[in-house]
């Protein structure tokens, strides 16, 4: 059986950083997980943007949301994690992605607001670079040419206008067809077309003729899938105007962008990577921790010193529901969650409180280790990271990326 | 017209007229098949030598059946023995004669080699009948026995002819008054008496053993035989065969026209056999070795006629069917025209218009399932490009409306296919088997994100995948969801997919896409085997 330092149990974000973070620190690593989280990603890094859900209060800068929250959110996963912490793991995080072509932007303790494929202004705290110039051409409400593809269901370009049109008067918008393609099309598949420098010839010819005054052209994020930068500016080149992404809905490409980095280079820093494999048994020693990853006659065994629990909420299967109960799905832990199923929704889907069932996770000490049923750590050398931690609702506290990213490394900072 | 002339007249009409119908197929077969599109430029002078060299080397060292070495050793000796013999012996009139003065066939060396070539042959023989009887025997069939049979059946017989010719006093009474026509008797005992003992010829009556009388006898010999007679003993394995025969049985010289008829007989139907199914495999393998110049791949120049030549090149060695790439689906459906061997006796019956119709269907199927992995065309010991062959054949049926159940489904769309099928009783389909297809817990994880589509190759590749594909994978899966089984079954994307596995590799809730995809299209191509009368 394999022995490892650590074993990160996710490949999320949370997981995805944990095992970054573990692997730099010159430690063995081995890591599990399905396709999940990181798949659907818009590609922005959130801090922290809205506090508390209730008010839908939007901050611009999030250390002094983040003040606020640890204040009033005693129980909050943030209040385990100091700003220092917060920012040496973004800066980790993103330097990483930005070797592996994928590069970062945004402004040093502020939020940006970036336009969504809704129309909305999200605000975020580190954006793709490809997604900047159309944060410029916001914030100037500089004339803007908004291209959506016939047959592309992520992204509609006039919606966008429609919702931006009271307060960025100056969008245009063209429907066009994408060249080599027709029917339904899928982000996934175009973004691979527009590594030949052909076919984004033929994009821009076809997006020339209406141009014409935009200063600024907004494509949805179909812009290459490992070449992001220099599809942009061969773009930008060919069109004379500089270019940006708007994120489609999910999947979009910004996930398998990022899963494409981290799948080029965290077996470069010596990691195991078993993708695909969701743990099927765990047991707890005194020296550490045995696993089976997959099932059939396709798992593995493994042995790990450490572990860092980053296995997400529903959709990462890090908790699983029956009708009565939520469970946590390695270990076993005990969820923190409403005392009977009634509570766990409230009767309004859109109500701006967000729903219990979405603060339900695991308890942790100061050091984010799992608590048992008493209160007492699990296991002294088992952390979590991530969504799976309780009280937190990171998507409408717009803290989903920094959180994971922020507690993957006190996880790790702690092993 | 006696028993020989009769005999050799009708081997060679067969023979003449065999091979004249073989190189007409060449033509007619290679012409059916299209022309092909052509590979590497033709090579240059440096090239062609090389590919000569190559061609050479398979025909000679036999190196492509190195893979069995019983089977490389059993080759080996049977051509060293049986090529000089057909030359320097069947042929002496023609070959030997005339190039060595003085020729004789009862002179050494041509006695001695004959003997030893014959040797070679004999030994060759039964490793080869082990071979096939060890790893060939299910691909073998009643020519495969015959050839083999009907060699030895030479090659022994041939041995026993001389071995009681040695032994034949008839032989030596026709040889003595041919040329002892002023003999006297005495002179005559003792030349006797001298063979009888130095060359094993037995006769009747007693003979003298004084030593003046031998003495006599061998200068006669000296005198009046040895010019045309070596030592029997040099015919090493004919004279030793003369101890089967115990020495009060006086039967040589009708043993001796037993076997010569025999001998006779078999070298004729041998010939005339010759053009006539694997008995031609000698001549159109040799051929087709030297065409493909030593290559194993798939790139060598190709011509109607040489497409027309491999067709006929097979030696039935069974090789191909072995390393098979898709031999499990022989193993499950039955159809023998999965096997690049049995596939090829048919595509060659199907271009000659004799294919039965049910065969015709296999065929046709047998050519959709091969996955022209080439490895058919790399472990064949005679050469032949059967991927070229499998793909020639494989479009030319499809241009003669001959698809397949891929090329069906093709013919019409997914709804017009739920329409036809939906119509039938498809036992399964739409009802509660007990296929992933028909289970709730195969799809409930869906949440219809799109994952499985956006990874897909076969997606990717199309232009408008809604055109080419009618339905995009995580669309199957909804259908399936929602019971609609039959609207599936004839969706080309689930007759395009690769199983590449990417979907299902992806998807974040488990879902088995690729698995189900199999499935579908593995229960499609079941019905529309109902559907041509074939279980």
């Amino acid at each position: 059986m394999k022995t490892y330092d650590v074993m990160v149990i996710g490949s999320g974000f949370a997981g995805m950083a944990a095992t970054l973070f573990a692997a730099e620190r010159g430690l063995s690593v081995a890591q599990t997980g399905a396709t999940g989280g990181i798949d659907f990603s818009t590609g922005f890094i959130d801090l922290l943007a809205v506090h508390p859900i209730a008010e839908q209060k939007v901050w611009e800068d999030p250390f002094a949301a983040l003040v606020a929250l640890r204040r009033d959110l005693p129980d909050h996963p943030y209040c385990r994690v100091s700003d220092d912490e917060i920012c040496r793991a973004l800066e980790q995080f993103t330097t990483f992605l930005g070797r592996h072509g994928l590069c970062y932007r945004g402004r040093t303790g502020k939020n940006t607001l970036t336009l969504t494929a809704a129309g909305t202004m999200k605000p975020t705290y580190l954006l793709p670079c490809t997604a900047w110039n159309g944060v410029k051409a916001w914030e100037t409400k500089a004339p803007t040419l908004l291209v959506d593809f016939s047959g592309l269901k992520g992204l509609s370009a006039r919606q966008i206008a429609e919702v931006r049109k009271d307060s960025w008067p100056n969008l245009k918008v063209a429907r066009i067809k994408f060249p080599g393609m027709g029917g339904e099309l899928y982000p996934e598949h175009m973004a691979w077309s527009m590594a030949d420098p052909a076919r984004r010839a033929e994009l821009a010819q076809t997006v020339a003729p209406f141009v014409a005054d935009a200063e600024y052209v907004g494509f949805p994020a179909i812009l290459g899938m490992t070449d992001t930068t220099a599809v942009l500016s061969h773009l930008e080149e060919l069109l004379g105007r500089p270019v940006f992404e708007i994120p489609t809905l999910p999947p979009s490409i910004a996930g398998p962008r990022l899963r494409a980095a981290f799948d080029r280079g965290l077996p470069a820093l010596g990691v195991r990577t078993y993708t695909q494999k969701l743990i099927t048994k765990a047991a707890c020693s005194e020296e550490g921790f045995s696993f089976t990853a997959g099932s059939g006659s396709t798992s593995v065994e493994i042995f790990a010193k450490s572990a860092i629990l980053a296995s997400g909420r529903f959709f990462g299967k890090g908790l699983k529901a029956n009708r009565h109960r939520i469970f946590e799905a390695v270990f076993d832990l005990p969820v923190s969650q409403p005392e009977n199923r009634a509570l766990w929704h409230r009767p309004e889907f859109f109500d701006p409180q967000g729903h219990e069932v979405n603060q339900a996770g695991i308890e942790t000490d100061e050091n984010l280790r799992p608590l048992d049923a008493q209160g007492r750590v699990f296991h002294p050398r088992l952390h979590a990271a991530g969504a799976i931690l309780a009280h937190q609702d990171w998507m409408r506290m717009k803290c989903g990326a920094g959180l994971a990213i922020a507690t993957a490394y006190k996880a790790v900072a702690s092993l | 017209m006696d028993f020989f002339s009769i005999g050799l007249v009708l081997a060679c009409a067969s023979a003449g007229l065999g091979a004249l119908w073989r190189m007409r197929g060449w033509f007619r077969r290679g012409a059916a098949m299209g022309r092909p599109e052509q590979g590497r430029p033709r090579p240059g002078i440096l090239g062609f030598l090389g590919m000569l060299g190559g061609g050479l080397a398979d025909l000679v060292l036999l190196r492509r059946t190195l893979r069995s070495p019983l089977r490389w050793t059993g080759h080996t000796l049977l051509i060293l023995g049986f090529v000089p013999l057909i030359v320097l012996h069947a042929m002496d009139g023609v070959v030997t004669r005339p190039l060595f003065a003085g020729y004789e066939p009862t002179l050494d060396p041509w006695q001695f080699l004959r003997n030893l070539f014959g040797l070679f042959s004999v030994l060759g023989l039964p490793l080869l009948f082990l071979n096939r009887y060890m790893a060939l025997k299910k691909f073998s069939r009643l020519q495969d026995w015959t050839l083999l049979a009907v060699v030895f059946g030479v090659l022994v017989s041939g041995f026993f002819l001389e071995s009681f010719k040695i032994m034949s006093a008839g032989d030596f009474k026709r040889m003595t008054d041919d040329y002892f026509v002023d003999a006297e008797p005495e002179e005559l005992i003792s030349l006797k008496a001298y063979w009888a003992r130095e060359n094993g010829v037995r006769f009747r009556e007693f003979l003298p053993t004084a030593p003046e009388m031998l003495e006599l006898g061998a200068e006669l010999h000296e005198d009046r035989c040895a010019g045309c007679h070596s030592p029997t003993s040099s015919a090493f394995v004919s004279r030793s065969m003369t101890a089967l025969v115990p020495a009060s049985l006086h039967i040589a010289d009708q043993g001796r026209d037993l076997f010569w008829h025999v001998h006779v007989g078999l070298a004729f139907l041998g010939l005339a056999l010759l053009p006539w199914g694997k008995f031609f495999h000698p001549v159109a393998t040799g051929i087709n070795l030297l065409s493909r110049g030593g290559s194993r791949a798939t790139d060598t120049p190709k011509h109607t006629l040489a497409r027309g030549l491999a067709l006929d090149a097979c030696t039935r060695c069974g090789q191909c069917s072995l390393h098979c790439s898709v031999a499990q689906a022989h193993r499950v459906l039955g159809n023998p025209d999965i096997l690049p061997m049995d596939k090829l006796a048919d595509l060659r019956r199907h271009l000659d218009d004799r294919l039965p119709p049910d065969r015709s269907a296999a065929l046709v199927e047998g050519s959709h399932i091969c996955t022209e992995c080439l490895r058919c065309t790399q472990v064949c010991s005679a050469g032949i490009d059967l991927q070229d062959l499998w793909m020639a054949s494989k479009k030319a049926l499809t241009e003669a409306g001959r698809a397949g159940v891929d090329g069906e489904i093709r013919k019409r769309t997914a709804g017009e296919w739920a329409r036809e099928l939906a119509s039938r009783d498809l036992g399964r389909v739409g009802g509660t088997g007990a296929g992933l297809a028909d289970r709730a817990e195969s799809f409930w994880g869906c949440v219809q994100c799109t994952t499985c589509t956006g990874v897909c190759p076969v997606v990717a590749v199309s232009e408008d995948p809604s055109r080419d594909l009618d339905l995009a994978p995580q669309q199957i899966m909804n259908l399936l969801r929602m019971g609609l089984k039959a609207q599936t079954l004839g969706a080309r994307m689930v007759w395009s997919c690769t199983t590449c596995y990417k979907c299902q590799e992806h998807c974040p809730q488990g879902v088995p896409v690729a698995d189900i995809l199999y499935e579908l299209r593995q229960l499609g191509a079941e019905i529309l085997r109902k559907k041509e009368g074939r279980s």
